[in-house]
């Protein structure tokens, strides 16, 4: 009960933080990307909040405790791939993104191969963040599973998350989730110390056997490969981190929101690791019982310790949950109204969170799939938007029509390789990109003969 | 040169796979270490 009246305080806290942090919406500009006027700090601390979910402290906690050390380098992966990628291309696109007055990552690409790719875009992303955005309710409810229903955990989640982005827009999500973002960071410490006071006082790590290196019974390089690929590239082809790339009051502020967002990442991720290991090691030492649903580690670890503490931490996880699932929301909504409806006013946007917010609850109602599963998935089929995504930096050829064959390849690609499993033992995201650069550089080529027989 | 820094980063990130194989925090280590030090490199060399 005591987890139920926090979360409704954390509820309130947070609204005010939206009612605050409402004003000067006159604009599109400034109802989605805060009128590209944020902090370098701001800007780094909703990046990361953004980033890292109900992913980390449930999914990747429960991933670490089943599989070991391999948790780690597939996250690490994504941390260095971001930091490779964006120390490349952010600037770029932030650049772009003031010269051209871009708001959404379909402006992005609209200015580059036309307004229908960005509408085809707008569909893809839409149905691709759905399996993601559901795991933030599936967390949240798996977290409030002693204090209601399933069901209604998803259904109060929901009703935050709308309630939160149709409030104040990017500035409200933007304060609310530098303020809980640095909670996130706080509370996942004093999780790893407590978990540390429960292990014997020399504790043997050696008693993880095969958790402890790569490849392993779960992380073969396969298995390894097709939960690394999507994850690497995840800072330019998931919208939401892509179009945080616009917030940044000046260039220096955005370096700075990476640098910043690098040191947080990497903190948060040695973190929430090594207590899925703690707690692994806790199992083996007769302290912590054996859990199966590696979903389910998290909410064992929060029942064993003080009512107090599993509050305060899980309210952490219901502030990562919510900030990353009000970002998402957001973010396809600016797309739905502006690159999809060519609709500029805010009130489309809005509509469109309550619609969107509302397809992801009942999609989490049906649990579909391990939290990280979800997350890989999601990613896997935003894949697609890869080939131009880099093409607007370094191809030549390419244009509306071989833009929008490509999306469609290489979403369909993923849908029936995820439905099918027909994958002939090579990991979906490795179809994904072959499918998607071959179509992409076929069909640019054809286009450009065309366009000069013309 | 966006290639090749890519390539050296994934490489040295796979070493756990071929070189490493100890029951003890060292492939934790590594790749704590590595991660770093390339973050380090992005904010004092690069930028």
């Amino acid at each position: 009960m005591l987890m139920l009246y926090a979360l409704l305080l954390y509820a309130i806290i947070g609204t005010l933080i939206a009612i605050l942090a409402k004003k000067k919406l006159l604009t599109d500009e400034d109802y989605y990307i805060a009128g590209r006027n944020v902090s370098g700090v701001v800007s780094a601390l909703t990046y990361a909040a953004t980033t890292y979910s109900a992913f980390m402290m449930v999914g990747l906690v429960g991933l670490t405790y089943l599989s070991g050390v391999g948790a780690l380098g597939f996250e690490l992966f994504y941390l260095v791939g971001t930091l490779l990628l964006l120390s490349y291309y952010a600037p770029k696109i932030w650049k772009m993104g003031k010269e051209k007055g871009l708001i959404t990552p379909g402006d992005l690409i609209a200015s580059r191969y036309g307004e229908f790719t960005a509408k085809i875009m707008a569909i893809v992303v839409a149905i691709a963040l759905i399996p993601y955005t559901s795991i933030q309710f599936v967390g949240i409810s798996f977290l409030l599973g002693n204090a209601m229903s399933f069901e209604s955990g998803v259904i109060l989640s929901a009703i935050i998350i709308a309630l939160w982005a149709l409030l104040g827009g990017l500035r409200s999500v933007a304060w609310t989730d530098a303020i809980f973002g640095l909670f996130m960071l706080s509370m996942a410490i004093i999780a790893v110390f407590y978990a540390f006071s429960m292990l014997p006082s020399n504790p043997q790590f050696s008693k993880l056997g095969e958790l402890l290196y790569v490849p392993n019974s779960f992380w073969t390089p396969v298995v390894f490969v097709s939960y690394t690929l999507p994850w690497f590239f995840f800072a330019l082809t998931n919208p939401q981190v892509l179009q945080r790339l616009f917030i940044p009051k000046d260039e220096k502020s955005m370096r700075r929101m990476v640098i910043l967002f690098g040191i947080f990442g990497l903190i948060y991720t040695i973190l929430v690791t090594l207590l899925g290991l703690q707690l692994r090691l806790l199992t083996e030492e007769g302290i912590f019982p054996k859990v199966g649903n590696r979903d389910q580690v998290t909410p064992t670890f929060l029942n064993m310790i003080p009512e107090w503490l599993a509050v305060t931490i899980a309210l952490s996880i219901f502030a990562a949950a919510i900030t990353t699932a009000n970002s998402i929301v957001l973010t396809l909504s600016s797309m739905f109204s502006r690159d999809l409806l060519k609709n500029r006013s805010v009130l489309a946007g809005r509509l469109f969170v309550v619609a969107i917010t509302s397809a992801v609850a009942i999609f989490a109602i049906q649990k579909p799939a391990y939290i990280v599963d979800l997350a890989v998935m999601s990613s896997t089929i935003l894949l697609c938007q890869l080939p131009l995504i880099l093409g607007i930096f370094h191809y030549n050829i390419g244009g509306r029509i071989s833009a929008s064959l490509t999306l469609i390849a290489g979403f369909s690609t993923a849908i029936v390789m995820l439905y099918t499993k027909a994958t002939f033992g090579i990991p979906v995201s490795i179809w994904v990109l072959v499918i998607s650069f071959t179509a992409f550089f076929l069909t640019a080529i054809l286009e450009k003969r065309f366009k000069a027989s013309d | 040169m966006k290639a090749l820094e890519g390539l050296i980063v994934v490489l040295v990130m796979c070493v756990p796979f071929i070189a490493i194989k100890s029951t003890d925090l060292t492939t934790y280590i590594y790749w704590s270490l590595v991660s770093a030090i390339y973050l380090a490199y992005i904010a004092f060399s690069r930028w």
